[in-house]
């Protein structure tokens, strides 16, 4: 079922139009196991609308999506996190009304298929393990707190522990950074660099900031109208002259460079 | 802890009593108060827990109210094995029924989830008035009695209980196991609790269905008790009840709504007994109690026990 040597991602000629808009022309991706790899473009090339469709939110008109060498074309979200593909919202999506510890302890129970359970009380049930996550993600004082009374950032990171409660193998991010500081911006790539590192799991991220990009990225796709426009090593993405023409103006490249 | 088991000590002192300082009316009402409680409390594990405000919820109610009637009248069984039967037969009837609408009803939310329990609501209170030959038609079906003591309310009372306590005990575990933490997950933010692994429409079908069964068990409990049931019982005003009775007792409490139901009951006969404008009279006070308490009785309680 799952194969070892195949690529964690792979993505073949993935369409996807919205009425007269042609948001995916047929995009290309490959992503190998422990890479973190980041999907830059311009405002509407299509980077959430890939997310979206790769992760089962939105169906594609054509393409292939493999994970780990097993087709999920059009699988349901809730039977690709249980494969083991994790992901996070560009609109910081956790459960409000729930503590935070309790926002982990949803997710692990669904890892572990014990939602069913209609008898045993759930409030210890696997709570260390929870307030482990939350402890990586730099929440342990938090535990009690709802969710909703979080900071931003800090509702980012609960996002991220319960993701990782799933125990993905790949972890698909949009946007981790988006309504940040900049420099909260690279603590926080950072922590989820750091965590993936620890927990071997790959990643690929959208991202607005160019900094971000370069402080983490192992390599860079970079999407245009749709298409894949360019990929490659930071180095050689930051090369490319059409990447630099699609830029120009913004010179968001060049302050990159330099952080 | 202790002072809860107080409160819990005394609240079952006070209702193995009650029938001993009660006249029959007032056994009768509190048999009324009891079923409605978990008819309320049901309603809201579904509106309270899961965020899904059905208008339909009197469908359930009835069905499990005519299932019983059935089962009484009409099975040719001996008096005492049909009234055994009773709560079975109404949780498997309202859970059946239960399973047909909330298969179509959850496949959309908001106010298109309320209105598919509306529509649904709306063929079977057809059907309870149409289908004269098993339901009675608009007469009803009347002259239900339990067998032998039971008959008297005061016997009658603790059945109601001995029905009502373990199904409130298994509605309240079930909101606080891993299945209802999932539920109230799904109620703050479906689209994040489908990535971690939870498939919302199955979770909030067995949601939909555990909640009608135990309408349908409050609705034989109380059927048995009036002696009748009548098509009006699956009308849509009477989805109302059990909005009006989780909202004024508060939707954020697991008893609240069953408070909620001991309120209006007894407001309802207070009021009505004294002047034949009493719903005028019914709704000013709800609407001043729902203007004044946002959070209902429970929460009016829980404001003052945290300052």
């Amino acid at each position: 079922m799952s194969d070892a040597a195949a690529p964690i991602l792979s993505v073949r000629a993935l369409s996807r139009r919205f009425g007269g808009l042609q948001a995916l022309g047929g995009v290309d991706l490959e992503v190998a196991r422990g890479e973190f790899r980041a999907i830059i473009g311009p405002n509407g090339a299509g980077k959430s609308t890939f997310f979206n469709t790769i992760t089962g939110l939105i169906r594609p008109d054509g393409g292939r999506v493999a994970f780990a060498g097993r087709d999920v074309t059009c699988m349901a979200p809730d039977d690709l996190v249980r494969a083991g593909m994790g992901r996070t919202f560009q609109i910081t999506s956790v459960f409000a009304d729930l503590s935070a510890l309790e926002n982990v302890q949803v997710a692990l129970l669904a890892q572990a298929r014990q939602s069913w359970r209609i008898w045993p009380r759930a409030g210890a049930m696997n709570a260390e393990r929870a307030a482990e996550l939350l402890a990586l993600v730099g929440l342990a004082g938090s535990a009690a707190r709802h969710a909703g009374t979080l900071a931003h950032g800090d509702q980012k990171r609960l996002e991220l522990a319960i993701a990782l409660a799933g125990e993905p193998t790949l972890l698909l991010l949009d946007e981790p950074t988006a309504g940040m500081a900049a420099q909260e911006r690279i603590e926080s790539i950072s922590l989820v660099h750091r965590v993936a590192l620890q927990l071997g799991v790959s990643c690929v991220f959208t991202e607005h900031d160019m900094a971000v990009v370069f402080a983490v990225a192992t390599r860079i796709t970079v999407l245009h109208q749709g298409l894949v426009l360019a990929e490659g090593t930071p180095a050689e993405v930051r090369a490319n002259p059409q990447v630099q023409q699609v830029y120009l103006g913004e010179s968001v490249i060049a302050e990159g460079v330099g952080t | 802890m202790s002072r809860l088991r107080a409160i819990a000590a005394a609240a079952v002192l006070v209702l193995a009593a009650l029938p001993a300082a009660l006249s029959d009316f007032w056994i009768f009402i509190a048999i009324e108060v009891i079923a409605f409680a978990l008819y309320a409390v049901s309603f809201n594990v579904l509106l309270g827990y899961g965020g899904m405000l059905s208008f339909g919820h009197a469908a359930f109610f009835g069905v499990g109210a005519y299932a019983g009637a059935l089962v009484v009248k009409k099975a040719g069984l001996a008096p005492e094995a049909a009234f055994a039967l009773v709560p079975l037969a109404a949780m498997a009837a309202a859970a059946g029924v239960a399973a047909v609408v909330g298969f179509f009803s959850v496949r959309r939310s908001g106010i298109y989830f309320g209105m598919l329990t509306f529509a649904f609501q709306m063929l079977l209170y057809t059907i309870a008035l149409k289908a004269t030959g098993l339901t009675g038609g608009d007469d009803g079906i009347t002259g239900l009695k339990p067998p032998g003591a039971l008959a008297r309310p005061a016997v009658y009372y603790f059945f109601a209980i001995t029905m009502v306590a373990p199904a409130l005990y298994v509605l309240y575990r079930l909101v606080n196991s891993p299945f209802g933490i999932t539920l109230r997950a799904l109620k703050a933010n479906p689209r994040r609790v489908q990535y971690v692994g939870v498939d919302v429409r199955s979770h909030q079908l067995a949601t939909f269905v555990i909640s009608g069964a135990f309408a349908g068990l409050a609705g034989a409990v109380f059927a048995l008790s009036s002696g009748n049931v009548f098509p009006a019982w699956l009308n849509w005003t009477a989805s109302a009840t059990p909005i009006v009775m989780a909202v004024l007792g508060g939707v954020s409490t697991f008893l609240g709504p069953a408070l909620g139901a001991a309120v209006y009951v007894v407001l309802e006969v207070v009021i009505s007994g004294r002047t034949e404008y009493w719903p005028l009279v019914m709704g000013t006070i709800i609407l001043a109690l729902v203007l004044l308490m946002p959070a209902g009785l429970t929460g009016l309680w829980r404001r003052k026990g945290t300052s």
